[in-house]
């Protein structure tokens, strides 16, 4: 709760006398009766009330008229280009800035490889910064470098590329809300921060899975609720890495055939995959990008599905392929 | 006010990349395979096996291997090995690692004998059998590292083994990831390898197979590399590597041989 503050009319003398009445924060300033502040304070009732109006007109949220939120809305970018063709073109415009989308798959489906491509073409001709957030040591420099030489680049431009991708090594949930609230704060500056990829999420979720309180539940709210802020100040898109699992469901299905004397009953097991995090993560993500690895074909390049669902229309699920070789992804 | 924060930019991390050593298996096949020459400290590489496919052959090599002296590019360094299974057998081990030393000193050419006692102490066990004596000795791990700076591999033989009884399944996953975020935070900023043993279970009616890694498929994300070693022909030496996930490498298949003096290539 935030403390009382000194104003015009509070100053330090005041501020201790209403201390020793216990009144510190703005709330205990609030709620006290405005004539017993007016009798300890020595100020008069409509001083009182200037103060209370003050900090309404602080503390509340902004009035913000339709023009200006329409010029905003028509100025402002609102997606980033992932540079893959095939993905940006199923994608319709790219990834968006100022919502979250989730990029998720089974192990080794090519998450982070996409995310890894992702933060190259994010910054390749900008000045965007891209933060990685890494919660498993996935990040390999070495790779990013050798996709970039793969490509023909001279060691001046992939050092420039290089820079221009930040990596912080987050290992559980509260840090990772401590590193977005240090964002949103100001105490940690990345200028030009354009988009921010945490891989991958359930990892850190999962160390408070089987925790009987919902204390799991909790974190993840502040990580999602600081995640939309930042978004939508600071203009960024933020991708967040999950898994899949499968669970296989068992079948028994009669045949139609019931005359046969001994019925054999077929066993027929349906794989499902589900998303983690849970139902409340389910809403969340503006855009799911699943990957789905398909048969090896060649020695040296991976086809890997993408399924690409939106939350506005989530029954067209619109899909394209791309492919993981040395040259990265493309 | 800084922030708490240490934000790498990717050219710092590529320098640290670049400049980790790996510690070799002895099979330049294998080696390939996995990448950087072996398994590269502060990697977090996960053996998969059906039993008698070489996993614990292979972590006593890399045991062995961690003692390669440095005039041959070795890291001359220890090995702590955390048996949970009871896998480990000391004969066996001094076979490979004193075979190991003594192909190391033919290359040199040198010919002052190895001390077996100081080989031996170059290699720390721990018997950690349960889930509480298993739990206890990794919280008290980052003291273990302090004493012993000189620690460069850690191998956990087997991962699965201490969680098969006594917690439920969702307990389980929280605890197992909680244990590793520790370990891995440890290992990557004190540069150290660590290997994890998996056994392999069956799940029915998966389209890829029924034969997967136990613990399921969230375990299956953590590692960095996932390797499945098999034995082709059951009553051979040949075994299969194939790299099921990595972060650095393109899936691929290594061939090496497990032979009286430890892991080899296939001749």
């Amino acid at each position: 709760m935030n403390k009382l503050q000194e104003h015009v009319y509070l100053t330090e003398t005041i501020l201790r006398i209403l201390k020793q009445n216990r009144i510190i924060t703005i709330l205990d300033f609030l709620q006290e009766d405005a004539e017993k502040l007016s009798t300890l304070t020595k100020l008069n009732l409509s001083q009182i009330l200037e103060i209370r109006q003050a900090i309404f007109n602080k503390h509340s949220a902004n009035l913000i008229i339709g023009s200006t939120l329409f010029v905003n809305n028509i100025t402002t970018k609102k997606f980033i280009l992932t540079g893959i063709n095939s993905l940006d073109t199923t994608l319709v415009s790219g990834i968006p800035v100022g919502l979250i989308t989730e990029i998720c798959g089974l192990a080794g489906s090519g998450k982070s490889q996409l995310c890894m491509q992702l933060a190259i073409n994010f910054v390749k001709e900008s000045n965007n910064i891209v933060l990685y957030i890494d919660t498993k040591g996935d990040f390999s420099a070495v790779r990013i470098q050798k996709i970039l030489e793969a490509h023909g680049l001279s060691h001046k431009d992939m050092a420039v590329i290089l820079l221009k991708i930040r990596v912080v090594y987050i290992w559980n949930i509260e840090e990772l809300i401590r590193l977005l609230e240090n964002i949103k704060k100001g105490v940690l500056k990345i200028e030009n921060l354009s988009m921010i990829i945490i891989d991958s999420l359930p990892c850190l979720m999962f160390q408070h899975f089987g925790d009987n309180n919902n204390m799991g539940l909790t974190f993840l709210n502040r990580v999602i609720n600081y995640s939309r802020y930042l978004s939508k100040e600071f203009q960024i898109g933020f991708i967040f890495v999950n898994i899949q699992t499968r669970w296989i469901d068992q079948d028994i299905t009669d045949p139609e055939d019931t005359e046969s004397a001994c019925s054999i009953k077929d066993l027929t097991y349906n794989e499902k995959r589900t998303r983690c995090l849970g139902k409340y993560w389910k809403t969340i993500p503006a855009l799911v990008i699943e990957l789905e690895k398909l048969k090896l074909e060649t020695n040296s390049c991976v086809t890997i599905k993408v399924l690409v669902t939106h939350h506005i229309n989530p029954s067209a699920i619109k899909s394209c392929f791309i492919n993981v070789s040395a040259q990265g992804v493309i | 006010m800084s922030s708490e924060f240490k934000i790498y930019n990717a050219t710092e991390l590529w320098q640290i990349e670049t400049s980790l050593p790996s510690i070799p298996t002895f099979s330049q096949n294998l080696d390939k395979v996995l990448g950087n020459d072996g398994i590269q400290l502060g990697s977090l590489t996960e053996l998969l096996g059906l039993p008698g496919s070489g996993k614990t052959q292979l972590c006593l090599q890399l045991c062995a291997s961690v003692q390669v002296p440095k005039a041959l590019g070795g890291l001359n360094s220890e090995a702590l090995y955390i048996d949970t299974n009871s896998n480990f057998t000391l004969s066996r081990f001094k076979e490979i690692l004193f075979s190991s030393l003594a192909k190391c000193q033919r290359i040199m050419d040198s010919s002052i004998p190895i001390r077996e006692e100081d080989a031996l102490k170059k290699f720390h066990y721990v018997k950690a059998i349960g889930l509480e004596k298993f739990c206890a000795f990794l919280y008290q791990l980052p003291n273990f590292i302090r004493d012993k700076p000189n620690v460069k591999l850690i191998v956990i033989d087997s991962i699965a083994f201490p969680f098969k009884d006594g917690i439920s399944m969702k307990q389980r996953t929280g605890l197992l990831f909680r244990l590793v975020a520790d370990l891995q935070k440890l290992t990557l900023k004190n540069q150290i390898a660590v290997v994890l043993t998996n056994e392999m279970t069956t799940r029915i009616g998966l389209s890829t197979g029924a034969i997967v890694g136990s613990l399921g498929d969230t375990w299956s994300h953590r590692c960095n590399m996932r390797v499945l070693l098999s034995a082709p022909e059951p009553l051979e030496n040949i075994r299969l590597a194939a790299i099921l996930k990595s972060n650095i490498v393109a899936e691929d298949v290594g061939k090496f041989q497990i032979t009286h003096e430890g892991i080899r290539d296939v001749q």
